[in-house]
């Protein structure tokens, strides 16, 4: 028996309710329905979602927080010496201990875990039929009280609808639940982090090295966690883009404004906006395979010696990626400044290229302005590119033939592959991760104010 | 090769801009139908009509205004001393230099108010140093009648400015580039009453110097500025002659209903 | 000009537009506008040519990742290593199962190349054809055991080697110990080739198979299936709740702060990093809640989050693109303000909610740093039948080959960049078919 069971047994027990219900409310008056305040299939509804919702919220607690308590029920029945011995990596024991009970004994040998992994099955199990026992009960009291409710005058549709409402609202919280899963889990794990290194030396640090002990038992040099090549090399590949998207962005979205005719205009913007829907992988896989040998072979006939992991390669790329956010928040921006503003100086004998210069660029600055914001963000928390087309090695330069790595280069290689839980060194990953969203947030929020402060201006 | 154009009424002066048997279409409506007009350098003439009848469309055909929208086409002669404005070699940005132009809502940029007086100077080169620049824009705005309210805060935003005084820095804009001919396109639909007599009275005393062509849909208005009154109706002329003859003894009878209100 | 008023500044008196300075001027001023009007059109020219550069780069290495080199073999199918053929069907392809038809092979390459005897050139000469030509042979005999006791003529699939210097990849002119397919496999090659033995044909198991660690055996259909199994988890999870915060924000949340700063925050979502998303699916789907690593469960939901915010933004688009009238007047005959939304607004905004949706969906499709997060990048062989089997996803897959070294993989990430860029191309062709079918000005 799984979770996926009870859910059907829910919807099952909610759609016997609805007929059920249904049926009975019609009974009630013989069959003379506009005897009731509300028609029969609201009735209906109203019983489906009072048996329904409270057990579908039994069973979304008991899946997202089941397995952490068997998880403490198991730690409380280990044996003492066996909790003292883990007591450095009680995470790393735990793991042991559900990677049995999931996928089976195939290389663990410690009779401990065995039993405990045995354990954590049977009570899981056991969880699970209570969940099942307390979900059907409450759909049965659910039931009677919602066939007791049936009657002329109970206004089903409008408790109905006051259900539904409730549900629209939480939706909507959704969204604020995701920020604060973010900001809550990204917190916690660098809070752990920041208790085994310094903060001073994650932000102010010039080193990083993030090597740890393999093993429980091995001592291993501490390994250096400043984070400062890591933003150095993420703003180099972003400056980098930013050289690229800012001008051909800008120019472009001037060009499609102000110069070009409406078939250009309607052919060109979707072109551009084909490159923003390409796929960042494809991106990487162009940067690593095509760009970075081209500039490599370019560079040494110039004489110049470039890495074949070189920041201008991932930045080069990644500019063209950013091209339409430049391109079209600035085209918005533009379109947005007074037609009457670029007739009043056409009108007193500008040219074109004057009028956009010194009229219609600095009236849309500000949403110019947020627009290269937006695409900084963007090229700051640019993942793939960079994954596969920067280097690993930090290094502390300015020089963008050099290969760099980045702050999101770093947590994907802290996360993938073998991790050690608990370990300063997959902890560091969710530090460089808040730091990340922290960067970006400064720079959105920035962004999208302005952008607010504009519309005013011109509404 | 200045062309001579033979004016439409025997006058003691030379008209500053003949327009002869212009038509102008967007699209498929025919807007402007045929149209003979000359306009003097000492005249303000007011052109008067419903709306849509294609007054504002001939006055955007005097600085090529009309030829940033697209489906425009303007056929027949407009001179300008004697000068076709839509010959292949006149230059459309020294048109508008020396034809300027005041707009229906008055649009300052948004930049200060010494700015936007001296945008024009500048563009055009017309000052050489700084004090040049500076004389120009308080004559510029002294002649507007704006020097007044405006020489303490010339730093601040054009756009800061209330209606009236953003339509006369509209105005200051225009003179700044020393033109010959001043359009406006109703600019006082915009304002109040106490705003627009103040324009009026601007109007009036540039009237001396510059030709004015105002389009206007208050007839009063026409009659208190203008020398010379154009009536249209459906992209026709309907009648041209002296303020005073129109308002008072008006030769067709769809002119003495327009006046009279009974077509508007 | 009559402008000669005594106050007047000299610069005001007079302009000469006809003098040289003024021309001069002129023209300066005409090349900066010239200049500024190419700039742009050369900006837009060169966005133009990246994407058709990066597109036809794609295509160009990706279209030969759909081919395939088979080597014609005359492989005598001898019947005392196979089993006999009498026996009843299911026996017969067990027995099959059991025999080693890497001896088959062997002796149908000796005998083409009947000089070839030392060991290492044995070795050597069996690597013209791929590790799958085994089971191609297996096949094929479980299919007619009548073969067996004949010599017939086979295609068998040949090595990726092989198939990169049949394609022209490999540059055999290169001094030998820079390539890996040595002189006497390239005389062995031609030999074969001169022979019309060797052909480049259409490659069907790209598209239907799962991943592999020889490239000529790879197929995208796991990664397929993968891509398909996570986004109707998205799919399934953020457009009900999409929706219903939409619903709930344009029709019926009162205008307070806490609304402000629900739209506050979904804006700023929509710009938070892809990978963060992935490192909120770590903590929470897999820490916390402690779902299985790799499934297109945990990865649907990881893009479900991502993708909210986008789904949220167009829906609420297109509900207040509903014009109030069709309220009021659903209102004026006695509906509930549900009834008006559900029965009213939302029917008529839900083709711009679903043009927004698949764009969020073909947004998701194409997202990868999130699903290495969530060890959606492990090395899957099989097909995934069910959303919490262990899966991978096309950019991943796309991901995987682009790190592999072997020269052969370049072709065929190239070529799965091409799937991809189908899939996405036809979803975002439905929005606009969408968009185009159902769009009206009220």
């Amino acid at each position: 028996m799984t979770n996926a069971t009870i859910f059907v047994v829910i919807a099952l027990l909610g759609l016997f309710a609805f007929v059920a219900v249904r049926q009975r409310s019609v009974a009630l008056v013989s069959g003379a329905t506009d005897q009731l305040h509300s028609l029969p299939r609201y009735h209906g509804y109203y019983a489906a979602v009072v048996v329904s919702l409270p057990s579908l919220l039994v069973l979304l607690l008991w899946v997202t927080t089941g397995k952490l308590i068997v998880e403490n029920l198991i730690l409380s029945g280990l044996p003492q010496e066996t909790v003292a011995a883990n007591a450095e990596r009680i995470d790393l024991l735990i793991n042991r201990i559900r990677l049995v009970a999931e996928n089976g004994s195939a290389i663990e040998t410690d009779e401990t875990i065995l039993s405990a992994a045995t354990r954590f099955n049977s009570l899981y199990q056991q969880g699970v039929a209570a969940t099942l026992a307390l979900a059907v009960g409450i759909a049965a009291a659910g039931y009677f009280y919602a066939t007791n409710k049936v009657g002329r005058k109970f206004r089903a549709r409008a408790r109905y609808e006051q259900v539904l409402l409730v549900l629209l609202a939480v939706s909507s919280f959704v969204a604020i639940g995701i920020t604060i899963g973010i900001v809550a889990s990204l917190i916690f794990e660098s809070l752990r982090f920041f208790q085994q290194v310094p903060i001073a030396e994650f932000v102010f640090g010039l080193k990083w090295s993030p090597q740890t002990a393999l093993r429980v038992d091995q001592i291993a040099a501490e390994g250096s966690f400043g984070a400062v090549p890591l933003f150095a090399g993420t703003f180099l590949i972003s400056f980098v883009a930013m050289c690229v998207a800012g001008p051909i962005g800008l120019l472009s979205a001037i060009y499609l404004t102000q110069y070009a005719g409406p078939a250009l205009r309607g052919f060109a913007k979707p072109l551009l906006e084909i490159l923003a829907g390409i796929p960042t992988v494809v991106y990487g896989f162009f940067a690593a395979l095509t760009v970075a040998p081209m500039l490599r072979n370019h560079g040494a006939v110039f004489g110049l010696d470039v890495a074949s992991e070189s920041a201008l390669a991932a930045g080069l790329v990644m500019g063209i990626m950013i091209i339409p956010f430049v391109s079209s928040l600035s085209d918005d921006a533009i379109t947005a400044v007074p037609d009457s503003m670029k007739q009043g100086s056409l009108a007193l004998g500008a040219t074109p290229a004057e009028t956009i210069a010194r009229v219609i660029i600095p009236a849309a600055l500000p949403g110019i302005i947020s627009s290269f914001l937006l695409a900084i963000s963007r090229a700051v928390g640019e993942t793939m590119i960079v994954v596969m087309a920067a280097g690993m090695r930090p290094n502390l330069t300015a020089n963008p033939l050099e290969a760099v790595t980045t702050v999101t280069v770093q947590i994907v290689a802290l996360l993938t592959g073998d991790q050690e839980f608990n370990s300063a060194k997959t902890l560091s990953a969710f530090a460089l991760g808040l730091a990340l969203f922290l960067t970006t947030l400064v720079f959105n929020i920035f962004a999208l104010r302005l952008v607010r402060r504009y519309r005013q201006v011109y509404e | 090769m200045n062309a001579v154009v033979e004016p439409l009424m025997a006058t003691e002066s030379k008209p500053k801009m003949s327009i002869r048997d212009v038509h102008v279409r967007y699209g498929d409506v025919h807007a402007v139908k045929g149209i003979n007009l000359d306009l003097y350098s000492d005249k303000v003439t007011a052109l008067i009509g419903p709306s849509g009848c294609g007054k504002s469309t001939l006055l955007r055909c005097l600085n090529r205004m009309n030829d940033t929208i697209s489906d425009c086409e303007v056929r027949g002669q407009i001179y300008l001393d004697g000068k076709d404005v839509y010959a292949s070699d006149i230059d459309v940005v020294q048109l508008r230099a020396r034809v300027g132009m005041v707009f229906q809502k008055p649009n300052p940029f948004p930049k200060s108010i010494y700015d936007n007086v001296a945008y024009g100077p500048r563009i055009h080169g017309l000052a050489t140093d700084r004090d040049a620049l500076d004389e120009i824009v308080e004559a510029s705005l002294e002649k507007a009648g704006l020097w007044h309210e405006v020489k303490d805060r010339l730093d601040h935003l054009g756009t800061a400015l209330s209606g009236g005084q953003q339509q006369r820095l509209c105005i200051a804009r225009a003179i700044a580039v020393n033109p010959e001919v001043i359009l406006m396109d109703e600019p006082c639909s915009s304002l109040d009453p106490i705003a627009t007599a103040k324009v009026e009275a601007l109007i009036d005393e540039l009237s001396g110097r510059y030709a004015i062509v105002i389009v206007t849909h208050s007839m009063q208005q026409a009659a208190r500025v203008s020398q010379k009154t154009v009536f249209f109706h459906l992209g026709e002329m309907i009648e041209y002659g002296d303020t005073t003859q129109i308002f008072t003894a008006p030769q067709q009878e769809q002119t003495r209903d327009y006046i009279t209100g009974r077509i508007g | 000009m009559n402008d000669n008023d005594e106050h007047m500044p000299p610069a005001m008196q007079q302009v000469d537009w006809a003098s040289p300075q003024m021309k001069a001027r002129l023209n300066r001023r005409y090349w900066m506008d010239r200049l500024f009007r190419g700039l742009g059109l050369s900006a837009v020219a060169a966005a133009t040519l990246f994407l058709i550069v990066l597109l036809g780069n794609i295509i160009q290495t990706g279209v030969s990742g759909f081919f395939q080199t088979s080597i014609e073999i005359d492989v005598s199918f001898d019947a005392s290593i196979l089993p006999d053929p009498a026996l009843p069907r299911s026996e017969f392809s067990q027995a099959v199962a059991q025999v080693n038809m890497q001896r088959i092979l062997r002796q149908a390459l000796l005998e083409k190349f009947p000089d070839v005897k030392a060991r290492g050139d044995v070795v050597r000469l069996t690597r013209l054809l791929s590790s799958g030509a085994r089971s191609q042979l297996r096949s094929l005999v479980v299919r007619s055991p009548n073969i067996v006791g004949t010599t017939i003529p086979v295609q068998l699939l040949a090595s990726d080697e092989v198939d990169q210097a049949v394609k022209g990849n490999i540059d055999v002119s290169l001094p030998e110990e820079n390539r890996k397919l040595k002189n006497k496999e390239v005389g062995w090659l031609s030999l074969l080739q001169s022979e019309n033995r060797v052909s480049l044909n259409f490659h069907p198991r790209f598209i239907t198979s799962g991943d592999s660690r020889e490239p000529e055996l790879v197929g995208v259909w796991g990664a397929v299936v993968g891509s398909a199994l996570t986004l109707l988890v998205t799919l399934l999870t953020a457009f009900p709740i999409g929706l219903a915060a939409a619903i709930y924000l344009e029709e019926f949340a009162p205008r307070n702060r806490l609304t402000t700063i629900i739209e506050i925050n979904i804006n700023n979502l929509a710009a938070v990093p892809s990978i963060v998303f992935g490192l909120l699916g770590l903590a929470f789907f897999l820490g916390a809640v402690g779902m299985a690593r790799s499934a297109p469960l945990v990865g649907g939901l990881t893009l479900a989050l991502l993708s909210l915010p986008t789904i949220i933004i167009s829906a609420r688009a297109a509900i207040t693109a509903v014009p109030q009238s069709i309220r009021d007047a659903a209102r004026g005959l006695g509906a509930s303000p549900m009834q008006v939304a559900f029965h009213h607004v939302v029917p008529q905004a839900m083709p711009g909610i679903l043009t927004g949706t698949i764009i969020g969906m073909s947004r998701a499709l194409g997202e990868s740093a999130p699903l290495l997060m969530i060890g959606m990048v492990a090395f899957i062989v099989d097909v995934p039948t069910g959303i919490d089997d262990p899966a991978t996803v096309l950019p991943v897959q796309i991901f995987l080959w682009a790190d592999s070294p072997e020269r052969a993989f370049i072709e065929k990430t190239s070529a799965a960049i091409m799937v991809l860029l189908f899939f996405l191309i036809s979803m975002n062709g439905i929005a606009i078919w969408l968009r185009q079918k159902f769009e009206r000005n009220w």
